[in-house]
């Protein structure tokens, strides 16, 4: 999954995909605001063909986070 | 002039006032309604006591359709959205985040949800979530602003999602009406010339600082912050952006907010209020009945349209 979620955010955010690890955190690491990460978790929502409601935006701060958050939905790879 | 959005919200004109802290009381929001446009009531960080008393009072003075803005950021926002369920508004425009949670309920009541935009990834997720339409808002625009213009942000969101788009920023008269449709909207919403309507409670101080100001009058303050705000410059703008450059802490700044649109709007003190409007008050020239206003823009917007 890590690859994967790599990539997008990588293409989602405008990083170079090494800048993504799991510790990495969108706001602080990446500059991210709160437009980009609704831009983020669309392309999630695509990708994974879940729903992830706004209130859960701010429980999602890091790529471990955002990947045991998917984990929890269900999503295996 | 028929578009989507006059049916959508039954209105003669397709032009919507902003929904203003302070300035977007009953008064205003009643004679923009009652002249065929779509007044609104900015709730802002007022109570649910508040906005209920202003929806009784904007009902008791026209039959017309009007709505209420809610700033989700506020601590009252859950209390407001089930107000307006309530008391009974034709639509709700929200700003300053994401109304989802509040969609389902708002529109089992029947009242058509019309979030603000500042991109399109977000007006995709709240078409998605069921919004009637949405308005997509540019930076030159006063008060709470995003990065984006008018310009490009409208066409860009009118590709993206199939309800219909409302433009907002810099649109003051029928020319910036008319680009609107141009750029695909199918309404404006306009707050800076309303700020100065007959209409409109705004103290005479601020109404004159609008009417005199040049093009190059507004500033951004708040940019450090995350919460950028568009307003004329003055000791107050001057002050903030001094101790933002500073490095003054999230507190500060606010402390030296706390209560400025107040002062500006209800006392006059043009110098330590916040005088929000958007890059539009340079074209802003004179006091007019809502009515006039929105006439004048129509007429002049459907000449150059030539829809007459």
């Amino acid at each position: 999954m890590l690859e994967k979620m790599k990539e997008i955010i990588a293409g989602q955010l405008n990083v170079d995909e090494s800048e993504v690890n799991v510790n990495t955190s969108f706001k602080d690491d990446l500059g991210a605001d709160s437009l980009d990460l609704f831009e983020l978790v669309m392309a999630l929502e695509e990708e994974y063909n879940v729903e992830i409601p706004a209130e859960d935006l701010n429980v999602l701060t890091t790529v471990s986070e955002v990947m045991e958050y998917l984990k929890n939905k269900g999503v295996e790879e | 002039m028929k578009t989507r959005i006059t049916e959508l919200l039954n209105i003669e004109y397709p032009v919507i006032q902003g929904g203003m802290a302070w300035v977007a009381e009953h008064s205003l929001a009643a004679a923009v309604s009652a002249a065929g446009g779509f007044g609104l009531i900015g709730a802002a960080n007022a109570p649910a006591e508040w906005v209920r008393e202003e929806i009784r009072k904007v009902k008791a003075l026209t039959d017309k359709p009007f709505g209420v803005n809610i700033m989700l950021l506020s601590p009252h926002a859950e209390a407001i959205a089930k107000v307006v369920v309530e008391e009974g508004v034709a639509a709700v425009t929200t700003g300053a985040g994401n109304p989802e949670k509040y969609m389902q309920m708002w529109k089992d009541a029947g009242i058509k949800v019309i979030p603000v935009v500042a991109s399109v990834a977000l007006a995709k997720r709240m078409e998605k979530y069921g919004a009637d339409a949405v308005i997509a808002e540019g930076c030159e625009s006063g008060g709470h602003i995003g990065q984006q213009t008018t310009m490009a942000l409208v066409p860009q969101v009118v590709d993206a999602v199939s309800i219909p788009v409302i433009a907002a920023g810099g649109i003051a008269d029928g020319r910036g009406f008319a680009a609107a449709m141009m750029l695909g909207a199918e309404a404006v919403q306009m707050g800076t010339r309303f700020i100065v309507a007959k209409e409109s409670i705004v103290h005479q101080n601020y109404k004159d600082r609008v009417m005199l100001a040049k093009d190059i009058d507004t500033e951004v303050t708040g940019r450090s912050t995350g919460h950028p705000v568009r307003a004329l410059r003055n000791k107050m703008t001057r002050e903030y952006l001094r101790l933002e450059k500073e490095g003054a802490s999230f507190e500060e700044l606010e402390y030296l907010t706390l209560g400025s649109l107040r002062k500006a709007v209800m006392e006059g003190n043009v110098s330590e209020g916040t005088l929000m409007a958007g890059q539009s008050a340079g074209m802003v020239k004179k006091e007019q009945t809502c009515s006039e206003i929105i006439l004048e823009i129509v007429d002049e917007a459907e000449r150059l349209l030539k829809l007459k």
